[in-house]
């Protein structure tokens, strides 16, 4: 529905904006003051805006890609502005593409008929006549540019949305409703991919120049007047209260402060050095009380185990058939994986400003992959209305997920002590601060058991997935403090898609149990999702038991695999990325397996994940020395059919980058902690991969036109671990059944 | 009061000789190329040239920088235009061009330092192998430069790009 707003001296545009529904007047948001999604200027510019961000993988590339797919622009010529809570329409949380893309697509397609409306009319042209090329409308032997059709005036073009926006929801695991922000309805005519021209080209990132020189603005570089730097002073242990303060030295340091609410415990100065060092001076000082809660990381896998899990939170299959498949099977495969508590661990600790003012308004910068989910929480915490909560998004190091469905770092940190100071104030935590207390990536501890037939091909599976809550995104400043923090609900779910259809008889049942030290003031290790969430840990074990079904059998994992399954796309690309990696067909262990000695062995290992209408394959070639246990991935081949690719440049660059934190996974990351603390709080006891540490690795990408878009960085790290320990069997004839697969796992493994 | 020659500018600051050359840089120059990671010169994300040899500022008082010439990526093109002759810093530096070239940064928090690494590498090795950049960000000390989005591979194809373009 296209309307002239008014006539304009000068410039002129087309806003296009949100309609909400008018079931929802409840809404507390006035459609008034909503930004516009999208504004066709009279210079031939456009600008975007979306409440998702981007967190690193090419988001702004792929949205300007869309949108200049369905408006037939180039996407030079669009300017993307995302994530500001107030300048931004639809909310939304940046998981993906998947999740935010269909939104643009369709805004920009039913602008493109608008605007086709528009030049109908002027042209005098009908528009089953026109053709669009760069912006330029022709027909009947004329031109126009988009920019002419909205000259002089201020056009509006309404849009329908479902959905609604943020809103606190103790009903729900992650403590919150609405995490899909406005979803756009209809379904306007779209181009089909035979006539895409920009989506399938390399569009470079628009943001990457502006890094490279430092021009670009992070939400650390945020300065106000009047800001005061604070650092914290946090807990002796993660269940610590505060018993008193340390004092500062005034001579030492003039200008600082000691700010404390409830355990919530800060330094604040105008000069950051002097709050570093004040902050120190005051943690040696201060007295916390005593807790030790925690099992302990060496006791991890046997607390699990003793932990009475009940009925499962998630489950999907028969189970009927599956206790007949097995009750009656020629023989059973049973197997355990374990995998430990891991970190999103970016290289940036998180920082945040916040400016409470004496009105009550409120205004918070912030990296948060989840802007309106963090504006709903913030104004939970303090009792207000969101309206009067902003959230200003600026770029920061990645998340990884640690702040999906609102969950904060230093924010809820940073409102409070401007709150209690009455200046605009900036929280940097610090690596140690980060590594300890920041949201985890839950252990998960598996039991697959499975039946076989005559020929070793299995014909059931019971898979049963055990893990600590992946939902807490309570805000932390908020419960050390003692104000509201949101709240959670430990919940699991069956995650990995099922890409072996031959086999019929399944049970996959999820079980959850509350954050490890859940009693806590802090709540202990909280939970939240970390990339390819629950999917990993899932398909870890699933690919696990596959490779050890296909070694029981005696038959190439491979071969194994595509047995198993009528997917072509699934096979095609377990062909295609075979055939890239010179897999020469035959069964594990390598006829030359070893599990002494010094010098080394080699193998090499495959694993697929099917997830979001993609099918990703990873091959890994290892050597092994068994001596030391030490292992090097010396090449890498990863294949993906994610439906049509959008961009190959960019998703080349995040199969490689996803599968480098997946190979860290896979090789070596752990949290410790002791009873009490998180003892793994520096790059020194939490190792990530090195560049030295990382294989060749060889892409493979099919792109199709039939198959809609699917997930294409995230899920590269899922395949990195089972391929990897799958080539340790091959090398050693030994199955790991455990990650990370460090020289002292492995070593014991191959002693035993 | 120290005086520090950064980016070819003397500036006369009022800061205590035991802050680190971070702080300084980003709070009193506001050049935020230079980032906080770690706190502990474990992951490069601070790392600056000082006399043209990679330093940790989060860790260097600003006091040990007093005399020297202290470079920031927002410096890089300078430093190219005095080598190549060029009265003004018209164009970027080849390691930064490199890096856009090459889609290098995902979410780019870490590359500031990356770069300082590749430009004091190619100083020493105008021509390096693919083991030899490996090794020169992994084991070169302090410590790695680490990237937590897994960007090595595009690292490495940046690193050689800007190499052929600076021998061109």
């Amino acid at each position: 529905m296209l309307t002239r707003r008014c006539f304009v001296k000068l410039g002129g545009a087309l806003f296009v904006s949100l309609r909400l529904p008018a079931a929802e007047g409840e809404t507390s948001l006035d459609p008034a003051q909503l930004a516009s999604w999208l504004e066709i200027r009279s210079d031939n510019t456009i600008l975007a805006r979306t409440g998702r961000t981007e967190t690193g993988t090419g988001m702004s590339a792929f949205y300007a890609q869309m949108i200049a797919e369905e408006l037939c622009v180039r996407p030079e010529s669009i300017t993307l502005l995302m994530g500001d809570t107030d300048r931004t329409p639809d909310g939304g949380y940046s998981a993906g593409f998947l999740t935010g893309a269909e939104n643009v697509r369709k805004v920009a397609a039913y602008t493109y008929q608008a605007l086709l409306a528009l030049a109908a009319a002027q042209l005098g042209v009908p528009a089953e006549e026109l053709v669009v090329n760069d912006a330029t409308v022709s027909g009947g032997g004329k031109n126009i540019r988009y920019g002419e059709l909205v000259q002089g005036q201020h056009l509006d073009l309404k849009i329908p949305i479902t959905g609604k926006p943020v809103s606190m929801d103790p009903t729900a695991a992650n403590g919150a409703a609405g995490l899909d922000g406005f979803v756009v309805a209809g379904n306007p005519p779209m181009k089909t991919m035979g006539q895409y021209k920009v989506i399938g080209t390399s569009y470079p990132i628009p943001g990457v120049p502006a890094k490279v020189t430092g021009r670009t603005q992070w939400s650390c570089d945020v300065t106000l007047p009047g800001m005061l730097h604070a650092r914290m002073v946090r807990p002796a242990t993660l269940g610590s209260t505060l018993i008193s303060a340390g004092s500062l030295d005034r001579k030492r340091f003039p200008t600082a402060e000691v700010i404390k609410k409830g355990n919530l415990v800060a330094v604040v100065s105008p000069n950051e050095w002097e709050a570093v060092s004040a902050a120190r001076s005051v943690d040696a000082g201060t007295k916390w009380t005593e807790w030790a809660g925690l099992p302990g990381s060496q006791s991890l896998s046997s607390t699990l185990r003793k932990y009475d899990w009940g009925s499962p939170a998630g489950s999907r299959g028969n189970a009927a058939d599956v206790t007949a498949a097995l009750a009656s099977a020629s023989r059973t495969l049973s197997t355990s994986y374990e995998q430990p508590y891991v970190r999103h661990a970016p290289i940036g600790p998180f920082v945040a400003v916040a400016d409470v003012r004496a009105d009550g308004a409120v205004t918070v910068w912030t990296h948060s992959s989840h802007s309106q989910g963090l504006r709903a929480r913030i104004a939970n915490m303090l009792g207000t209305p969101a309206e009067k909560v902003v959230v200003r998004w600026l770029e920061h190091a990645g998340q990884y997920g640690r702040t999906t469905f609102g969950g904060d770092g230093a924010e809820s940190d940073a409102v409070i002590l401007s709150q209690m100071t009455g200046k605009p104030v900036r929280v940097q935590w610090t690596l140690q601060e980060d590594l300890a207390w920041s949201t985890v990536s839950p252990a998960w501890v598996s039991d697959m058991k499975a039946a076989t037939d005559a020929n070793g091909l299995v014909s059931a599976v019971h898979s049963r997935f055990y893990s600590p809550n992946n939902f807490d995104a309570r805000l932390l400043g908020a419960m050390l403090a003692g104000m509201p923090g949101g709240t959670t609900k430990p919940g699991s779910w069956v995650a990995t898609e099922w890409p072996y259809d031959k086999i019929q008889n399944r049970l996959e049942e999820a079980y959850a149990m509350p954050n490890l030290g859940a009693a806590s003031v802090s709540g202990g290790l909280r939970g939240n999702i970390m990339r390819t969430p629950g999917q990993r840990q899932q398909n870890f074990a699933l690919e696990g038991l596959m490779n050890e079904a296909a070694a029981a059998a005696e038959a190439d994992p491979i071969q194994f695999r595509i047995e198993h399954t009528t997917d072509q796309r699934l096979i095609g690309i377990l062909n295609a990325t075979a055939k890239a990696a010179g897999w020469e067909p035959r069964a594990s262990p390598h006829p030359n397996a070893r599990k002494s000695g010094i010098g080394a062995v080699t193998g090499r290992g495959v694993s697929i994940i099917a997830r979001s209408n993609a099918y990703w394959v990873g091959i890994a070639e290892v050597s092994v020395i068994p001596a030391t246990g030490a292992l090097q991935v010396t090449r890498f081949t990863i294949g993906l059919e994610c439906g049509k690719i959008i961009n190959p440049r960019q998703l080349d660059r995040c199969m490689k980058s996803g599968l480098v934190m997946g190979l860290s996974e896979a090789l070596k990351e752990e949290v410790t902690f002791d009873q009490g603390h998180v003892t793994s709080t520096d790059w020194n006891s939490y190792k990530i991969l090195t560049m030295a540490e990382m294989p060749d690795i060889q892409v493979v990408q099919i792109s199709r036109d039939d198959k809609g878009f699917g997930t294409g960085g995230e899920a590269a790290n899922a395949v990195a671990p089972p391929a990897v320990a799958a080539a340790f069997f091959d090398a050693t004839g030994v199955h790991a059944r455990r990650i990370p697969l460090t020289p002292e796992y492995l070593t014991k493994l191959l002693k035993a | 009061m120290l005086t520090l020659s950064v980016n070819g500018t003397k500036h006369v600051l009022p800061v205590a000789p035991d802050t680190p050359l971070l702080y300084v840089l980003r709070n009193e120059l506001k050049l935020t190329g230079p980032r906080f990671g770690c706190g502990v010169a474990q992951c490069g994300a601070c790392a600056v040239l000082v006399d043209g040899k990679e330093v940790r500022s989060c860790i260097a008082p600003a006091s040990s920088a007093v005399g020297k010439r202290v470079t920031t990526i927002e410096g890089l093109p300078a430093v190219w235009a005095a080598e190549k002759g060029l009265s003004e810093a018209k164009i970027l530096h080849p390691v930064q061009q490199a890096w856009i070239d090459e889609q290098v940064p995902q979410c780019g928090y870490c590359q500031s330092g990356m770069m300082i690494a590749a430009v004091q590498l190619l100083a020493k090795i105008p021509d390096p192998s693919v083991a030899q950049i490996k090794d020169a960000f992994t084991n070169t000390p302090p410590s790695p430069h680490l990237c937590r989005c897994g960007t090595y591979a595009a690292i490495i194809d940046a690193v050689q790009r800007a190499a052929k373009a600076m021998r061109d």
